[in-house]
């Protein structure tokens, strides 16, 4: 199976190591999220790191698929947030971290952004040996136009070498579901819904799903009934995606994190796809503080509108 | 005594039971995903795969109906379900990690309160245990007292052979009376041996010195240091063959609904979120500190058992890498 | 998908509407003495822009078979914006409603000015007639009924619930 280039994965680790150094030592950050390897052969863990000593320990590989920006959130108070915060960012992940200064969670001049060029990473974890292959790849990655992340303080290895170009999933997944009948489609999220376990990994990993209370938590009143059977799993899945149109960055974090293998970055890519046909709106590297549903013109379709 | 199947008779097995009307739940593929979940034919059995998801809840349902109500003006009736109506159940190719939890849950479920949910469901089923020939790096039974061929839980067990079919032992009468009602099916056993059986990579964990150091070290920067990636959902609970939390709700409408039995997890930050607002384990370190006190030393001084059969799911399916068998190592080796 | 057709099907259309325009429009409608579908259940809101979708969502679930949204024309909201803000949300809305395979024809959304009497009755008769066509809404009250496998005991009496949703 052709295998993915991540020769480059080697210079970027010995990078982001000294520059994490350099950066702890001189006291200009107090403190770096990156990634870690952990025990298992090929995996990788995220890692908050305080001294320039431990900075040694921080990687760069195939298996760091996590999207570091969830920390950052007012979500996860455990991270310490005194001082400058360096954080190293795919640019899947900077996306996120757009949208979340867009919506005034993080201000810019807090951050010191270390970001990666990035050939791709894993679909899955649950067997981080595997090399990265066409067949192994986040299908997130098969699409990607932010392989080289721009506005970030550091990038180390300012070019990639030339990537295989694989044919994208999830536009023509989306585009399949369409062609289905209403009936087929219901049939279709039933069968995944059906396996949701409401165990909200994909909730808890989205650096958007920031809520110190989620609505789906709330019982006064009871908007979504939190039995994980099919009727309650639906509602939830609807509410998330509806809550995150506008906003998804499409760090597929979610799709990656469920135990139940269920394609939860279809409903946001649909949703992005329908928002960029409506309102002109794209996840990108620009701060933008107008974000599709908290804005109008005097224009906006209403063509479903008698 | 030992007998043998080969696998044409106990997929005949399986589909009679099925003709019965008895509920037989197997791993089987489910929208692309092995689960154990009732077979409509004994083909859907998968026997290469380790499930998604633990066998507890054929005992422990991820979400069952307890009660219902329902009002008519100011009339209001309340129906409980009756545990009469739990299904005739053979559980099958059952793994060692997940079999052996089965009694370790026991402990719990009949302890101050005899939770007739589970034990009802416990009595009408039989579990058919299976000895794993693949492990993966995540696996670490071994390293927690258990090994690929335990036959804890097991009423009968099955280990396969080469050239196919399965060696089987009968540990309890349940395994007994399941031999004797379909005694054509089984034969005595043949000399063949057995499929090499997996060699999980992690040595024996001393779990008496892992429990020693719990109990002496409630606060220590471990916690903080590994909870920091904890993001707090509920997928290594829910996974875990083990984990038995739940929580009581109540949904419906005004005019008609059901206080159900969910799971829940010591993860989420609302679980111990008390009425009052405060919540004691508020931050994340104090409820991943509560995960693995739980595990390796709660369950310990409550039962004496160790509340974890390293089956690895919560490894190889924790958001962001949290590798418990690394952990419980790491404390295993401080002084 | 087989449902018993019921002759005497009377569809539930809940109806979320705006005080200030749309349930005026109701009002006159029947100070006019208009006749029109006795089905619909109007739910007021100071204004469309307080709808949240998942108002929408739990109408289906707890056994709607069609589902109006009316407000203010664009331009005459009484909190100036908040429809404005509402047809973007429901522009985004309803094609994840229909991604995830709810009939779109059943969910309808209008603008109804406190002077349009004359259009709340057509839009209610239009959307009761064409909902009485499809017959009832059943995929959520399917959906109501099925359990996680181990939870599940056994169906006749989820039949006979299922009839008095």
């Amino acid at each position: 199976m052709k295998s993915i280039d991540t020769s480059i994965y080697t210079a970027v680790t010995e990078a982001i190591r000294g520059e994490a150094k350099r950066l702890l030592s001189e006291g200009q950050i107090s403190v770096i999220v990156g990634y870690v390897a952990g025990r298992r052969t090929g995996s990788a863990q995220p890692i908050v790191v305080t001294n320039a000593a431990d900075a040694a320990i921080l990687i760069f590989t195939p298996a760091c698929v996590n999207n570091l920006a969830v920390y950052l959130t007012k979500a996860k108070k455990e991270i310490p947030k005194s001082g400058k915060i360096g954080i190293i960012v795919k640019g899947c992940d900077l996306k996120a971290l757009v949208g979340l200064m867009g919506e005034s969670q993080l201000k810019r001049e807090d951050l010191y952004l270390i970001g990666v060029p990035c050939a791709g990473v894993l679909a899955s974890t649950m067997q981080p040996a595997a090399g990265l292959t066409a067949d192994t790849i986040a299908p997130k990655c098969r699409e990607c136009d932010a392989h080289l992340p721009t506005g970030c303080d550091f990038v180390p290895v300012a070019a990639l070498p030339p990537q295989l170009q694989l044919e994208g999933v999830y536009t023509a997944e989306i585009a399949r579901l369409e062609a289905l009948t209403s009936a087929e489609r219901w049939a279709y999220w039933k069968e995944q819904f059906a396996k949701c376990i409401k165990c909200y990994a994909c909730r808890q990993v989205c650096p958007f799903c920031f809520c110190e209370q989620c609505l789906c938590d709330r019982n006064k009143p009871q908007m979504v009934e939190t039995t994980p059977r099919p009727a309650g799993n639906t509602a939830w899945h609807i509410v998330r995606a509806m809550h995150l149109a506008g906003r998804c960055a499409g760090c597929a974090e979610c799709e990656r994190v469920c135990p139940m293998d269920i394609p939860l970055n279809l409903l946001n890519r649909k949703m992005a796809k329908e928002l960029k046909e409506l309102f002109d709106y794209e996840a990108g590297f620009e701060v933008n503080e107008k974000s599709p549903l908290t804005t109008f013109t005097e224009k906006d379709d209403q063509s479903f509108i008698k | 005594m030992q007998k043998y199947i080969s696998q044409q008779n106990l997929n005949i097995l399986l589909d009679k039971l099925i003709a019965e009307g008895t509920r037989v739940v197997a791993p089987r593929m489910d929208a692309g995903t092995p689960l154990y979940e009732p077979l409509k034919n004994s083909g859907e059995m998968l026997t290469d795969q380790l499930p998604r998801r633990s066998a507890k809840e054929a005992f422990f349902p991820v979400c069952e109906e307890i009660m219902s109500y329902e009002k008519e003006r100011q009339q209001i009736t309340l129906t409980d379900v009756d545990p009469a109506r739990f299904p005739e159940t053979v559980l099958v190719g059952v793994r060692p990690c997940d079999a052996a939890a089965i009694p370790v849950l026991d402990a719990v479920f009949s302890w101050d309160y005899k939770d007739e949910f589970f034990l009802e469901r416990r009595k009408k089923t039989t579990i058919i245990g299976l000895a794993c020939t693949i492990a993966d790096d995540a696996c670490f039974c071994t390293a927690v007292g258990l090994s690929p061929s335990d036959t804890r839980g097991s009423d009968l067990f099955l280990t396969p052979l080469e050239g196919g079919g399965y060696a089987c032992e009968t540990y309890s009468d349940k395994g007994e009376t399941l031999i004797n009602n379909h005694s054509g099916l089984f034969t005595r056993q043949s000399k063949t041996k057995t499929l090499p059986l997996a060699e999980p990579q992690t040595e024996q964990i001393d779990l008496k010195k892992v429990k020693k150091w719990l109990d002496e070290h409630f606060e220590d920067p471990l916690w903080d240091g590994n909870a920091v990636r904890c993001v707090g959902c509920g997928a290594c609970a829910f996974v875990c063959p083990a984990c038995h939390c739940f929580d009581i709700v109540d949904e419906g409408t005004e005019k008609a609904g059901k206080r159900r039995k969910n799971w829940d997890a010591c993860g989420f930050w609302k679980f111990t979120h008390h009425a009052s607002g405060h919540n004691p384990r508020d931050l994340q370190p104090k409820r991943y500190r509560n995960r693995i006190m739980h595990k390796f030393k709660y369950y310990d001084d409550k039962f004496g058992q160790t509340l974890c059969t390293g089956c690895g799911r919560c490894v190889r399916i924790c958001p962001v890498g949290i590798d418990i068998a690394a952990i419980v190592e790491d404390i295993s080796r401080k002084d | 998908m087989d449902h018993i057709i019921q002759k005497d099907f009377e569809p539930k259309i809940i109806a979320f509407v705006c005080t200030w325009c749309t349930y005026a429009g109701a009002d006159l409608a029947g100070t006019s003495r208009m006749q029109y579908p006795a089905n619909v259940r109007v739910l007021k809101f100071p204004c469309t822009g307080r709808i949240d979708p998942v108002f929408i969502l739990k109408a289906f679930q707890q056994g709607a078979d069609g589902v109006l949204v009316s407000g203010c024309h664009p331009g005459d909201c009484h909190y100036i914006a908040g429809n404005f803000h509402a047809r973007r949300r429901f522009a985004a809305f309803r094609k994840l409603l229909e991604f995830v395979g709810v009939d779109l024809e059943r969910l309808q959304f209008s603008w109804v000015s406190a002077a349009e009497g004359g259009k709340w009755v057509e839009v209610v008769t239009d959307l009761t007639e064409k909902v009485r066509e499809m017959g009832p809404m059943v995929e959520f009250k399917e959906l109501a009924l099925e359990e996680q496998w181990s939870g599940t005991i056994d169906t006749p009496e989820l039949k006979e619930a299922y009839n008095q949703i």
